[in-house]
C-alpha cells in the first residue's frame, strides 16, 4: 500500500463527497434533525397508572384504601357516561375506567351477583385489564368484610437492574436507533461513491497509474469509516450519549462504522447506478435496523435478532448508556462486532476487487 | 538511455473462460515510434492493451514495457506510461485542473501545474470549469492531457479521436506526433484507417486474437494492395460510366489508351490501395465487420 496514493485518493473523495449536494443535505439533516427530535421526546417516564372510577363514591372508597406509592391513581366520575367520555378522550391522564353499578355495594353485601363494566380502549395492554379485575375483587372483599382464609403473600422479584422510579425513557430507547441510523446513511454515501467510480470507469483510469487495488479500497475504507464514525460521534455527543463510559462507546462506534463501510463496499461493487445502490443499501439496512428497534421495545429481541451483525453494537450502546455497563460487560459484544467487521470488510474487498478486474 | 524496444510482446495469449481472446501475439514498439493497432471489434485489441497496461495478466507469453517485465514490475511500469481510454472516464464534478492534479498526485508528480498541459489541448481558459459542462471534444482533449501528466515514456491511446470534430481530431493528432517526436513510444488503436495511415510509422493488423501483419502502411499497401486508374466517361447516349484499370500490369498502357479514346472523358483519378483493402486481403473481411 502506498500512503501517498491513498492520501491522494482520499483527498479527491472528500472533495467529491463535499460536492454531492444530496449527501451533504442528508448529513446535515442527520446532524441537526436527529438531535432536535431526540430532545423533543419526553425525558421522563410517568410510572403511575390512572384509572377512572364511577360512581365517585366508590372511587373515594378505593382511594382511601390505596397505599401510598402503589403506582395507582384513581379519579372519580359521577356517572358512567362521563367516565366513558373521559376514557375515550384520555382526559385527566386516565387510560381505562371501571363503572360499578348503582346497587354494587348493596348487592355485593347481600351476596348477589353484580356486573362491573371495565372500560378499555384498544391500545390498553392486557396486564392493565388484569389489574382492573383484581381491583374490583378487592373492592368486593372490602364490602363483604371477609378476608380470605389465608392471605397470600406477594413479593416482587425484579430480574436484572431494578429500574423502579428510574424507567428508561423513550428518548433513551431511541438513542441506539439514531446512532445506528446515521451509520447506515453513511453506508449509502460510500456505496454511491464506489458505484460511481465503477460505473464511470474512473477506477480503471486510477488502476493504470501506480495506484493499486489495495490503495483504492483502502482509501474508500478509510473515508467510509471516518465519515460514518465522525458523524455517529457527533450525533451521540449531541444527544448526550457520552455521559458514561465514553471510551467504550467510541470503540463500539468505530467498529460499527467499519462494519457499515464493509457493507457499503459490497453494495457499491454490485450497484449499477444510484437507484440500484439505494435498493442494495436498503436491503442491508432493514435487517440491520431490527436490533435497534428491538432496543426500543425491551424483551422483543429473539435469538435470530441477536445473531444479526448490528446486535452487538446496539446492545453495547444500550448497556453502556442505560445500565452503565463496563468493559467487562461488553467485551463479548465488542469481540463479536470486530469479527463482523472483519467479515464485512473481507466480503467487500473480495466483491469490489473482483468487479474491478472485470471492468 | 534505453536501447531495447519500449514495448515487447512475445507469444502472448489470454482467454475469457473457454474463448481465446488473444492468441500468440508478438510485436514490438520502438522508442519514438507510433504503432497503429488495427482490427475489428472483438479482435483482441483492447485485451492486448489491458495486458500491456497491467489490467489483465496474460495466460502465457511475455510482456516487457520499458525493459521491465509486466506484470512483475507493474507499479514501476505504470509510473512511466500514459493510457487514454476510449470511454471518457473523467470526474465530472471536478474541474479540468482538478482532474489533472488528482492524476498527477497519483503519479507522485511534485509541484504539478496543470495550465501548460491544458494550454496544449486548448483548454486553459476552461481550467476551473466542471468537466460535466464540457463537450465530447473537450473531454477527449482533457483525456489526452491527463494521459500526459507524468510525461510518459509509453502512450497507449484507445480511439483517441473517435467521434471528434475535425478540429479537435487534428489537435489530438498533432499532440500524438509531438509526443512521439519527444521520444515516447505510442500504441494507437483506431477504427479510422485514414488516421492510422496518417499517424502510424507501422500498423499491426489483429483479427480473431491473432496478429496478421505488422509493417509500415506504405509497405503493406504496396505489397498487398492494388493501384489503379479510374476513368469516368460520358457515352454517346449521355450515360456516365466508370472504368477502373489496374496499374502494374502488362496490358495497363493499352487498356488506359483504349479507355481514354472511347468517349467523352470527364475525370481521371489514380487510386491507391487503402489499409482497409490490405486488411481485407489478410483477414477476408473488413474492419467494420
Amino acid at each position: 500500500m502506498n500512503p501517498q496514493v491513498v492520501r491522494a485518493i482520499l483527498r479527491k473523495d472528500v472533495t467529491a463527497f463535499g460536492r454531492d449536494r444530496f449527501f451533504v443535505f442528508l448529513t446535515a439533516v442527520g446532524v441537526v434533525l436527529y438531535p432536535v427530535l431526540f430532545w423533543l421526546l419526553p425525558g421522563t417516564v410517568d410510572e403511575t397508572l390512572r384509572l377512572g372510577i364511577a360512581p365517585a363514591s366508590i372511587e373515594r372508597l378505593i382511594a382511601a384504601g390505596a397505599e401510598d406509592g402503589s403506582g395507582l391513581a384513581t379519579i372519580g366520575y359521577d356517572d358512567p357516561a362521563s367516565l366513558e367520555a373521559a376514557v375515550l378522550a384520555g382526559s385527566d391522564g386516565i387510560v381505562a375506567g371501571i363503572t360499578f353499578p348503582d346497587d354494587f355495594l348493596a348487592a355485593t353485601a347481600a351476596g348477589e351477583q353484580t356486573t362491573v363494566a371495565l372500560l378499555l380502549t384498544a391500545d390498553v395492554p392486557p396486564p392493565v385489564e388484569d389489574l382492573m379485575r383484581g381491583l374490583v375483587s378487592e373492592v368486593a372483599f372490602g364490602v363483604v368484610g371477609e378476608a380470605p382464609p389465608v392471605d397470600p403473600l406477594t413479593e416482587a422479584v425484579v430480574l436484572g437492574e431494578d429500574r423502579v422510579g428510574d424507567q428508561i425513557t423513550f428518548r433513551e430507547q431511541l438513542r441506539p436507533l439514531l446512532a445506528f441510523f446515521v451509520l447506515l446513511v453513511e453506508t449509502l454515501a460510500l456505496s454511491a461513491l464506489v458505484a460511481s467510480e465503477v460505473q464511470q470507469r474512473t477506477v480503471t483510469a486510477i488502476l493504470v497509474t501506480p495506484a493499486t487495488k489495495t490503495d483504492f479500497i483502502a482509501a474508500k475504507g478509510i473515508l467510509g469509516t471516518a465519515v460514518a464514525f465522525v458523524e455517529a460521534v457527533l450525533i451521540m455527543a449531541l444527544i448526550g450519549g457520552f455521559a458514561t463510559q465514553a471510551p467504550i462507546l467510541l470503540v463500539a462506534l468505530l467498529l460499527g462504522a467499519a462494519l457499515v463501510t464493509g457493507l457499503g463496499l459490497v453494495a457499491g461493487a454490485f450497484g449499477k447506478d444510484f437507484i440500484s445502490v439505494l435498493f442494495l443499501s436498503v436491503a442491508f439496512m432493514i435487517p440491520l435496523m431490527i436490533p435497534a428497534f428491538a432496543a426500543m421495545f425491551p424483551g422483543t429481541a429473539g435469538f435470530w435478532v441477536r445473531a444479526l451483525p448490528s446486535y452487538p453494537l446496539v446492545d453495547t450502546i444500550v448497556s453502556v448508556t442505560t445500565q452503565g455497563a463496563g468493559w467487562g460487560d461488553v467485551a463479548r459484544n465488542l469481540a463479536l462486532l470486530l469479527g463482523w467487521c472483519v467479515a464485512a470488510f473481507a466480503v467487500g474487498v473480495a466483491v469490489l476487487g473482483r468487479r474491478m478486474v472485470r471492468l | 538511455m534505453e536501447t531495447s524496444p519500449s514495448i515487447v510482446a512475445r507469444d502472448v495469449t489470454f482467454s475469457y473462460g473457454d474463448k481465446r481472446a488473444v492468441d500468440g501475439v508478438s510485436f514490438a514498439v520502438e522508442r519514438g515510434e507510433i504503432l497503429g493497432f488495427l482490427g475489428p471489434n472483438g479482435a483482441g485489441k483492447s485485451t492486448t492493451i489491458k495486458m500491456l497496461t497491467g489490467q489483465l495478466t496474460p495466460g502465457s507469453g511475455e510482456i516487457e514495457v520499458l525493459g521491465m517485465p509486466m506484470p512483475a514490475r507493474r507499479t514501476e511500469i505504470q509510473a512511466r506510461i500514459g493510457v487514454c481510454f476510449e470511454e471518457k472516464n473523467l470526474y465530472p464534478t471536478m474541474s479540468a485542473a482538478e482532474n489533472l492534479r488528482f492524476f498527477a498526485s497519483l503519479f507522485g508528480v511534485r509541484h504539478f501545474d496543470p495550465l501548460p498541459l491544458l494550454e496544449r489541448v486548448d483548454l486553459a481558459q476552461r481550467a476551473k470549469d466542471r468537466v460535466a459542462d464540457f463537450s465530447k471534444g473537450m473531454r477527449q482533449r482533457l483525456m489526452m492531457a491527463r494521459t500526459l501528466v507524468n510525461t510518459p515514456d509509453v502512450l497507449f491511446l484507445d480511439e483517441p479521436t473517435d467521434g471528434l470534430d475535425p478540429v479537435s481530431a487534428r489537435a489530438i493528432r498533432a499532440l500524438v506526433r509531438a509526443e512521439a517526436a519527444r521520444g515516447a513510444a505510442v500504441l494507437l488503436t483506431t477504427h479510422d484507417m485514414m488516421e492510422a495511415d496518417e499517424l502510424s510509422d507501422r500498423v499491426a493488423f489483429i483479427n480473431d486474437g491473432r496478429l496478421l501483419a505488422a509493417a509500415p502502411p506504405e509497405q503493406l499497401k504496396l505489397a498487398y494492395g492494388q493501384r489503379s486508374v479510374r476513368i469516368r466517361r460520358r457515352a454517346a447516349d449521355g450515360s456516365v460510366a466508370d472504368e477502373v484499370v489496374a496499374l502494374d500490369a502488362a496490358e495497363t498502357p493499352e487498356r488506359v489508351k483504349a479507355a481514354m479514346g472511347a468517349g467523352d472523358v470527364l475525370t481521371v483519378h489514380t487510386e491507391e490501395a487503402t489499409l482497409e483493402d490490405v486488411f481485407v486481403a489478410f483477414a477476408g473481411r473488413g474492419l467494420a465487420s
